[in-house]
């Protein structure tokens, strides 16, 4: 080796030349049948991850039957074809599929990442999985128990029922988005096998739909799979249901979900945002990264590394096709949970009184537009980034303009997006702690009648 | 597939591997310590975790949390883990900040002690009690891994105590406690530093001379306290019941196994991918589909290095009774040992083992870690490459002699919790 020749340490090294990243093109066909395909190419691993994006999700569900489409997704690998379920997990393990099927409020999906050479093959499997499945008396009655299992152990956790609460509180129990989407233990229970055979032929449907795929390979391949595969599919689903309204309250409401004896709170403090669409989608972002959204943004470093208080706190933008949620959460030891519920006010009112500094700005700018390739290392990470372009319609040159627009952020901008989408004094505050303990702190803080709520009292 | 590696050291005794990948803009920056919780002594537990946290606060030219500050200002991610036998730091940043990350992980290796502050360390202290108010004491089933390591091992075996130590440790520590960890275990010949991405390989290794060459060769690493040989097996059956905050049954069964690197523990990593690698998984099969006996199920093995190494079965109840749930996960169990797997099940329990690997690989960061552990444990970064040969050597032969051998009840702890109403009721 050269001997070390001495340099000036204390001076933070200069950047090497920047290299530019493109995000693949989009490329996309039309089948006869109404599916659409898109396709990212990244040829560095033989791997290739598909996915099926089905235009419904839990806010087409019938009145009386949260969860169905939920339980729709989870019982594709119970049977389809002339496959049952443990001969399904036979072919997906043969394959080494990572196979996975899920619904969201908008869409329900599909998915699998495999090596490029079982493509054809596991694209077979899901084809069978969404055209053909079988739904088994027996499969339907196992899931809807381990629905119920799921929201037992979730409920056991801090986080799990402030996270709940907060969806109940926020947007009421009338609105969808305030019942559990995949169902409580009482929807799913009056949810019969008619009812996910119904759901899965009214929605199930190639109109609307997109197939995509990242990775090793082409549109044509695709096409060819699709042909073969999904060629004989037909029909179109209803329309979209209207999205629920967002409610919108006049001060800041604060619920105790009590957890006697609990050492630690969880908190969420959250309130309604726009939907993915929104025009102010980039100052939001750089806001975020400012208050909540890094380890340096504001609340972290006051509420971690400067109190001590918690292992860590932080704020995202939850944004849906048509609505969204803002969160800050973060879990704090019993003693101090009002003085962080000021000190999380404080910092959200803070950034709606002043413009952002310049360094915060630029930090937050060079933040989003430097991790913008991040997740591109893997088939996985960029499907994630096309299904974002197909779930929530955006233009297909939307990831190639992404890193210039987050750079025309101004601080201006995100003042005017503070004072739009931060309402620290029109929020919800859960706080999932001992009641005894935290309710008096908490009404000391001055906002209002703190309410302590035992959860089984609420939570259906 | 093959990652590339080339490797070499400095004079200072630090190993250095680079893995060059032009496909994205990025570059991944992984140092492995060879230290963690098992280094600790008596007393000290939580010290070399609470020493990780401190390594985010500060060097002398790198002030307060500039590190992470620095790393997120130009988009990139940051973090650091301890465990029972290592702690890592690392750093994913684009391609053009290279030197950036290369100047932050060398300022606190070099230059850490004179930015030490008692103020530091007492606010970290408090953020590391909330870890564990928030991982272990406010979570149910949160302290499964300490109870499992306290029955696995015996009290003199560095694996005994929990990596994130006690509340009374952790309030005990003291900066001079701080300051000797570092002295003792953080020095370039106890470290490993891999790159992995788009870089050009000269400049890579003249950045590297160029910042870290300067620290000096520390003294010799102590030897690990207590009593670090432990036989494979742990010679009959230890049980624990919980009856705690916990809103179901789970049981967890560990086995005490030969350590990571030898035979016995690939053909280990193949069982527990046979049990519960995927949905048609012996486990799965059985408990969660068929006898709908549990919620989940999984199996997977601590890759250890300093005595032995454990594989774990786990199942997740979908009720109270933690009884039922351990009768059925140990008679599954009990199954799998009476005959060879077939055929099939190898060749699935292969693909699936082949499938996570690629897929894992693909991130930069992930590689980095992966060839950091393989220069750090065996001197090897190439296993990166060849592992995967051990385990395809394993035989359903081999599965079944070491199934019946060592995952009997002569060889187990049993950890069970149930909920703590269902009990009194």
């Amino acid at each position: 080796m050269t001997a070390a020749v001495p340099f000036d340490r204390s001076r933070r090294p200069a950047p090497g030349p920047l290299r530019p990243y493109h995000f693949p093109a989009v490329q996309r066909r039309t089948l006869s049948n109404g599916l659409q395909l898109a396709v990212v190419e990244a040829r560095s691993f033989p791997v290739v991850t598909v996915g099926l994006v089905l235009p419904s999700g839990a806010l087409a569900e019938p009145e009386g039957k949260d969860g169905v489409a939920s339980l729709t997704t989870a019982l594709l690998e119970s049977g389809a074809g002339s496959r049952n379920a443990a001969e399904i997990a036979l072919v997906v393990d043969g394959l080494g599929l990572s196979m996975d099927s899920w619904a969201s409020w908008d869409v329900s999906e599909a998915s699998f990442t495999c090596l490029r050479a079982r493509a054809d093959e596991g694209m077979a499997v899901l084809a069978d999985m969404v055209l053909r499945p079988t739904f088994p008396d027996d499969e339907v009655a196992r899931l809807r128990a381990q629905r119920v299992t799921s929201l037992a152990q979730a409920r056991g956790e801090a986080g799990g029922v402030a996270g709940e609460f907060a969806g109940l509180y926020v947007f009421g129990r009338e609105s969808r988005y305030g019942r559990p989407m995949g169902g409580t233990a009482a929807s799913v229970s009056g949810i019969g096998r008619d009812d996910v055979a119904a759901f899965h032929a009214a929605h199930y449907r190639p109109a609307g739909s997109t197939l995509f795929a990242a990775g090793d390979v082409s549109l044509d391949e695709l096409a060819a799979l699709a042909e073969r595969h999904f060629g004989a599919w037909s029909g179109t689903p209803p329309p979209h249901a209207p999205p629920p309204p967002s409610p919108e309250r006049a001060a800041t409401r604060i619920v105790v979900a009590d957890r006697p004896g609990a050492v630690q709170s969880a908190i969420r403090l959250s309130h309604p945002a726009p939907g993915r669409g929104t025009p102010d989608y980039f100052p939001m972002i750089v806001l975020n990264s400012v208050v909540g959204g890094n380890f340096s943004s504001r609340i972290n470093m006051n509420l971690r590394e400067r109190l001590g208080y918690t292992y860590g706190a932080h704020s995202a933008f939850g944004l849906r096709r048509t609505s969204g949620i803002f969160m800050v959460s973060t879990a704090v030891q019993t003693e101090v949970t009002a003085p962080s519920v000021a000190e999380i006010l404080r910092d959200l009112r803070e950034v709606r009184e002043a413009e952002v500094t310049e360094a915060e700005l630029a930090d937050a700018r060079t933040f989003l537009s430097g991790s913008f390739p991040l997740p591109m290392q893997t088939t996985d990470g960029l499907a994630a980034k096309l299904e974002a372009l197909i779930v929530n319609g955006l233009p297909d040159d939307y990831f190639s303009s992404y890193r210039e627009r987050v750079m025309e952020v101004t601080a201006a901008d995100v003042l005017a997006a503070a004072r739009a989408h931060l309402w620290p004094d029109r929020a919800v505050v859960i706080v999932a702690g001992d009641g005894a303990r935290v309710g008096p702190q908490l009404e000391a803080l001055g906002l209002g009648t703190v309410e302590v709520v035992d959860p089984a009292s609420v939570l259906e | 597939m093959q990652i590339p590696i080339e490797r070499f050291s400095l004079d200072n005794g630090m190993r250095v591997v680079l893995s060059q990948d032009h496909a994205v803009p990025l570059v991944a920056l992984n140092v492995w310590y060879d230290v963690g919780s098992r280094n600790e002594a008596p007393g000290k537990t939580g010290l070399a975790h609470l020493f990780e946290h401190m390594m985010f606060q500060g060097s002398q030219n790198v002030p307060g949390t500039g590190h992470i500050a620095g790393v997120e200002r130009v988009g990139g991610t940051v973090n650091g883990t301890t465990w029972l036998d290592r702690t890592n730091y690392y750093e994913t940043v684009p391609s053009s900040e290279l030197e950036l990350a290369l100047w932050l992980e060398s300022d606190r290796l070099g230059w850490y002690l004179p930015a030490l502050t008692q103020e530091k360390l007492d606010n970290q202290r408090s953020v590391v009690k909330n870890e564990r108010r928030q991982r272990v004491d406010n979570q149910p089933y949160g302290d499964w891994d300490e109870r499992i390591q306290m029955l696995l091992f015996p009290p003199d075996h560095p694996y005994h105590h929990p990596v994130i130590g006690s509340m009374v440790d952790l309030d005990a520590a003291s900066l001079e406690d701080v300051a000797d960890f570092f002295r003792t275990y953080y020095a370039p010949n106890n470290a490993v530093l891999t790159i992995a991405g788009d870089f050009d390989r000269d400049e890579a290794k003249r950045l590297v001379e160029k910042h870290f060459g300067p620290i000096p060769h520390g003294p010799p690493i102590p030897p690990i306290p207590g009593r670090t040989e432990v036989p494979p097996r742990l010679g009959g059956e230890v049980r624990e019941r919980i009856a705690g905050e916990v809103p179901l049954a789970r049981v967890y069964a560990a086995y005490r196994i030969a350590r990571y690197g030898q035979p016995e523990f690939y053909v280990a990593e193949v069982c527990s991918e046979l049990l519960a690698g995927g949905k048609s998984a012996r486990l799965y099969d059985a408990l969660v589909r068929e006898r709908r006996a549990a919620q989940s199920v999984g199996a997977f093995t601590f890759p250890t290095m300093t005595g032995a190494a454990a594989l774990v079965v786990r199942g997740n109840g979908i009720d109270a009774d933690g009884d039922a749930l351990e009768r059925e996960l140990l008679a599954q169990v009990e199954a799998f040992r009476a005959a060879e797997p077939t055929a099939e099940e190898m060749e699935r329990a292969l693909t699936g083992i082949e499938a996570r690997q690629v897929m894992s690989l693909q991130k930069l960061a992930e590689r980095a870690d992966q060839i950091s552990m393989f220069t750090s444990h065996f001197d090897d970064p190439g296993l990166v490459n060849r592992e995967l040969d051990l385990f395809r050597a394993v035989t359903a032969a081999d599965v079944h002699r070491f199934a019946r051998e060592a995952l009997g009840a002569g060889n187990r702890a049993v950890l069970t919790y149930v909920p703590a109403a269902a009990e009194a009721a």
